[in-house]
Parts: C-alpha cells; structure tokens; sequence
C-alpha cells in the first residue's frame, strides 16, 4: 500500500477511490502510558474495517482520535483529503463522522423517543422527527419502542439504540467501538446484518470487535493493534491464519 | 384531558413536557390558586409583609436563574449572587446619573441586565471555549464573585464617582454629592407617559409578581423546546452530545448569559426595591444561600426551586432577629435534604403527589407529541 503524499491531499478530490480516512503517525501519551504509539492506517471509501486487538491495545483511544473528543499527542488525522487533527468534535460531526463509543451513553433516564430526539433535531424540522424516528428504529430491530424508557431496554436493545443514535446524523463514516459486546449470539448476528445494511446504504463503517465469529460474517478489511501500533492488516481469513496475531491475543507476546 | 381549544392546546404543548414536573390540569389549576393568593396578598396582610413579599419573590427570580444552568445546563455556578449585584449596581449607578435628565429607569434597568450579560460573555467565553467543567467552573465563579467584592469594598475613596454616583464602599452605592439624586425607584415608561413603582407599595409588589410570572412561563417554554432538549443533553454527556454536532461551547454560553441576564434583572429590582446596595452581596453567604434554594427544592425543576425559595427566604426572615442563626438553620435544612431527597423536597414531594393524583383520576401519561 502507497503512503500518499500530504501535498496530494486537495480537499473535496472527487476520487473515489481515495481512503476516506488516513492517520498519520498518531501518538497518545496519557502521563507515561503510550496508548498510540505511531498509529498509520488508512481506511477505503465504501469498506467495512475491523480494528482488533488485545486490552488495552489502544483501539478506543483510536476512535477518540478520529472523532475528536480528545487531541493525540502528536500526528494528523485526515479525513476526505482534509486535515482534521484540530477540529473539535462537533465540526468533525458535520463533516460525516459518527461514533458509537464502547460504553453506551445513552440518556438511560429518557425515553427511546427523546434519545433519539436530540442527535435527529439538528438536522431535521420537529416535524419529520417522529417519521425519522420510527424508520431509524424500525432499522436496529426496535421498531414500535418510541415511548419505552431506556432503562427497561435489555443491553442488546440498548447497543442498538446506541447504533441508533450515531446514525441519527446521516454519517459517512461510522465508527462503532465494540458493538457485540454482551449481546447474545443471536443479537450478534443481527448487529452484523444491521451493520451491512448501514454498509449497503454507503456510508463506511469501522468497527473494533474481539468476536471473530462475527468478523467473519462482516467480510471485512482487517487491522490489527497491538501496543499502540499496526500490528497486521489484511482479510479476516489472512488475520486469523497469522501466526503472530494469535499469539498476542494468547497473551504470550 | 385533551382541550378542543387549538389555542389552549399549543399553549399547553409549549409550556408542558417531561423537563418540568406538573404538567397537568390539577397542576395548573393548583398553579392558578395559588398565584390568585399571591395576587391577592397585599389585600391580605400587613404592609411590611407585602414590602418583604417583593424582596422574596426578587430572590424567586435569582434562584431561577440558578436553576436554568445548573438544575438544566449543569453548571453548576457559586458565584450567582455576583450577576445579581452587578446588575444592582449598573441599575444604580445609571439610574442616579439619568434620572434627573430622562425621568425614568429604562436606561438602568437595560443597564442592570446589559452588564451582567457582558460580563457573562467574557467570562464565559474564557471558561467553556478553554472547555473548563464541574468543579473548576464552580470555584471559578465563586472567586470572582469574592474578589469583586473585594473590590466594593475599597472604593470609600471620593475618587470612585462614576458621573453622579459614588460607589462608597462598606456604605454601598450613593450620590456624589447631596445635589445629586439619589438611587431612584423603579420608574418605567416614556417622557410624560410614566409609571413610579416605590419598592414600599403594593404596585411595585405587583409588579415583581407579574414578572416573576413571566419569567417562569418563559423558562418552562424554553426548557421545553428544542433548545431545552439540546441543554439537557449537554447536562447528562457534554461530549457525547458534542458528537452529535452540536457546538456545545456555545450551548454552554448561551444559557450561562441568559441566565446572568435573568440574575441581574432581579438585581436591578432589589436596588430599585430597597433603594440601596453594598458590596456584601458579592460574598460567600449570598452566594451559597442561591444554592440551598435551588438544591432544598430540587434542581431540575423551576416550579420546586420557586416554592422552596420562597419557604426558605420566609424562614430566614423569620429568623433574621436571631442573627447568625438563620444561616445555619438554612444549612442544616441544606443537609438534611441532601439525605432525604438529594433530588429536592418539593420535587420529590411534588413527583409524589402527581403519581397519587394521576393513580386516583386515571389522567394519561404524557404523550411524546408534547416535544416540539
Ligand atoms: N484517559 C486515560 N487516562 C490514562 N490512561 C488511559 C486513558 N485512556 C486509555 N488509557 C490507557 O491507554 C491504553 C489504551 O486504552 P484503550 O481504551 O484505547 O484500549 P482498548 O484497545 O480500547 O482496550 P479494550 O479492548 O479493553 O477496550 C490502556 O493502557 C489504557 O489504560
Ligand atoms: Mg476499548
């Protein structure tokens, strides 16, 4: 794979075959902790990319990275062609970026309703909410739910709300941090069906799974982190052939 | 329940919704007795009571504006006490340097609101753009309300005359000299065409009362909204709800300068009340007595912080006599609810007696169209 020139990168380039999104040597220090160590990857336009790794890799920090909620240490993000390393969260939001971060954050006090309410109303009238609502939920396989609260949801219908909420704003680029975990393996599935749908509508997903059944059902591109670096890529079936990635998921690296 | 009066309805639509507590017709109908009581008071008892009635409603309006950030926006301010005084002291200050020429208070009034928010802006600006949250913003506030105070204080010198008005220090603010006019009464209206409300009367009562009204129907119409949503989303996940794309810097300003705004509107009232006001109100005592309205009666819901801030000023007058005593009652009530009803006792008790009335009327719960 090329390393393309940052001279090269002219914002809104038509082409499509361009990564939708580089890092470029992306360090994280929290005090001495190296959680990204010069980070590089790229992600295609169009792809599903699965991030794995063992605790503690750097995986989630990585998606803070590309959202924004927190600044790396040094490195840049470029997204589209467009350096994105200084924008704060919100101006990354309204460039297509999207994240359903690994615990839920969900509003557990409100209603299915009102959760969705506040990421749709930025983009939508009051008026096609409710519409907008019953098509997103009928979506994530909870439709009729709009007025339960969210505490009587069970984990996995709490996951899909989740998923829910980071579709609200029209994404192109999704980041999903662990969207299985605690989901039985029906559930699984299902959040692997609703992810190649999202997929199939266009919008480029990347997610961070530790369940390699459920990688292999999404096909995808494949990277794997370890100590806050790329530790391997390729197709899941090249991942899980490699020696070396089961090793350090072994925990004997 | 459901009105077939379209203007009744969206009323209702607006000014109801699941950021308030008491959203029903026995809610409102509770709300319009007892506001038939406060505008019958001054009928009702003496006049020194009606003159305390305006200050406890003046502090209604301050404790609200504490309530908007902190129960709704989750800020969580120990310096509100200081917009209120800046605002006392701009009502007063243009007040005694206009009356004479214009004849009326709209200017200070306009002031007493106006600095407050220009100050809110700047420290504001500094604060949530440099993304500083809880406790940091809590302390902040609190020592810039302390050493404007401070500053107060040491103005005794002649040379602190701003026009006509000399902030005297320790003494408060009062004319330069004894042909200057001195902090005028509320006087509203243009040219010949002009209304004096004396802080003594039961006009000037009426007055705060209707004000008091409209702020707080205005409030619940706006943490009802939209922008209300957007609020609380910023009070339970600032980033989550940043990542949503809302810029959530400018949530935080906004609703930190409207709420200044309301403070130093009561302040404006107190000075115009009491026809005086000095540099305690910038210490710590004023500052935390907003909180403990606001915490006692639950935070998250105006109509709780309006009734528990009316109980808890009417307790510490009664109490005044006795010194430094009130205080300390009004923190052992502080106390004492954090552990019974950390949510606030009358939100609590209100939360209460609205299941009870809806279990015994069968009124429907509320439906999700209530959200505009
Ligand atoms: N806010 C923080 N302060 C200090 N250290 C942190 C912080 N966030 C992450 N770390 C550390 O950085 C490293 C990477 O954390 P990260 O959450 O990115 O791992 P992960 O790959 O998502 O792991 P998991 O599979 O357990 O979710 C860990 O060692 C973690 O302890
Ligand atoms: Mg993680």
């Amino acid at each position: 794979m090329s390393e393309p020139s940052t001279t090269m990168t002219v914002p809104h380039a038509p082409d499509p075959t361009a990564p939708i999104l580089e890092v470029v040597d992306i360090y994280k220090l929290y005090g001495g902790v190296h959680a990204l160590d010069g980070l590089s990857m790229s992600v295609q336009t169009g792809e599903v990319h699965c991030v794995l790794g063992p605790n503690g890799a750097g995986k989630s920090t990585f998606f803070k990275m590309l959202m924004g909620t927190e600044r790396p240490t040094s490195g840049r993000v470029v997204y589209k062609g467009e350096d994105v390393t200084r924008y704060p969260a919100y101006r990354r939001a309204r460039l297509g970026l999207s994240v359903k971060f690994q615990n839920l954050r969900v509003f557990p006090e409100l209603t299915v309703y009102q959760n969705l309410f506040v990421p749709l109303r930025r983009k939508h009238a009051p008026a096609q909410i409710p519409a907008r609502v019953g098509a997103m939920l009928a979506q994530v396989r909870l439709p009729g739910s709009e007025d339960r609260p969210v505490q009587q949801l069970s984990h996995g219908q709490q996951q899909w709300l989740a998923i829910a909420m980071s579709l609200a704003s029209d994404p192109e680029l999704l980041l999903l941090d662990e969207p299985t975990a605690g989901l039985s393996q029906d559930e699984s599935e299902q959040t692997a069906a609703i992810i190649n749908e999202v997929n199939a509508s266009g919008v480029t997903v990347i997610v961070i799974e530790h369940d390699m059944a459920f990688i292999r059902s999404l096909k995808a591109r494949t990277s794997v982190l370890h100590y806050g670096r790329l530790f391997a890529q390729g197709s899941f079936d090249e991942i899980a052939a490699n020696e070396d990635v089961r090793r350090i998921y072994l925990g004997t690296a | 329940m459901s009105q077939p009066n379209p203007l009744v309805a969206g009323i209702s639509r607006r000014l109801n919704g699941p950021q308030t507590l008491g959203n029903s017709a026995f809610f409102w109908c509770a709300w319009l007795l007892g506001l038939a009581l406060l505008v019958a008071l001054p009928l009702l008892v003496s006049r020194y009571q009606v003159i305390n009635a305006s200050n406890i409603l003046i502090s209604c309006i301050l404790a609200m504006s504490l309530c908007l950030i902190w129960g709704y926006g989750g800020i969580l301010s120990l310096g509100q006490a200081s917009f209120y005084c800046i605002g006392g002291y701009a009502f007063g200050v243009v007040g005694i340097n206009l009356i004479d020429a214009q004849g009326n208070t709209d200017l200070a009034l306009l002031a007493g609101i106006a600095i407050p928010v220009v100050f809110a802006t700047v420290l504001g600006g500094m604060m949530f753009y440099s993304r500083l949250k809880g406790v940091y913003i809590a302390i902040l506030m609190l020592v810039v309300s302390l050493l404007l105070g401070l500053f107060m204080r040491q103005t005794a010198d002649p040379s602190y005359t701003i026009g006509s008005a000399f902030l005297g220090g320790m003494n408060g603010l009062r004319p330069a000299t004894s042909a200057d006019p001195s902090i005028p009464n509320m006087i509203l209206g243009f040219g010949d065409y002009v209304i004096a409300f004396d802080g003594r009367r039961s006009e000037f009562y009426w007055l705060v009362l209707g004000l008091t009204t409209a702020i707080y129907l205005g409030l619940r119409w706006l943490v009802n909204s939209s922008f209300g949503y957007v609020l609380i989303a910023c009070r339970e996940d600032l980033d989550r709800t940043e990542t949503f794309g809302y810029d959530v810097r400018l949530v935080q300003l906004a609703v930190f300068c409207l709420s200044a705004a309301i403070a130093g509107f009561s302040g404006a009232l107190y000075t115009a009340w009491g026809t005086y006001i000095h540099p305690d109100g910038f210490g710590v005592a004023p500052n935390i007595l907003v909180v403990i309205w606001v915490a006692v009666g639950g935070r998250r819901d105006l109509t709780s912080v309006i009734v528990s801030t009316m109980l808890l000023s009417w307790i510490s007058l009664e109490l005044t006599s006795s010194g430094e005593i009130s205080l300390l009652a009004l923190g052992v009530i502080l106390v004492l609810a954090m552990l019974l009803a950390p949510e606030g006792i009358i939100a609590t008790a209100g939360a209460w007696i609205g299941r009870t009335v809806r279990r015994r009327g069968g009124m429907p719960a509320r439906s999700r169209e209530s959200v505009t």
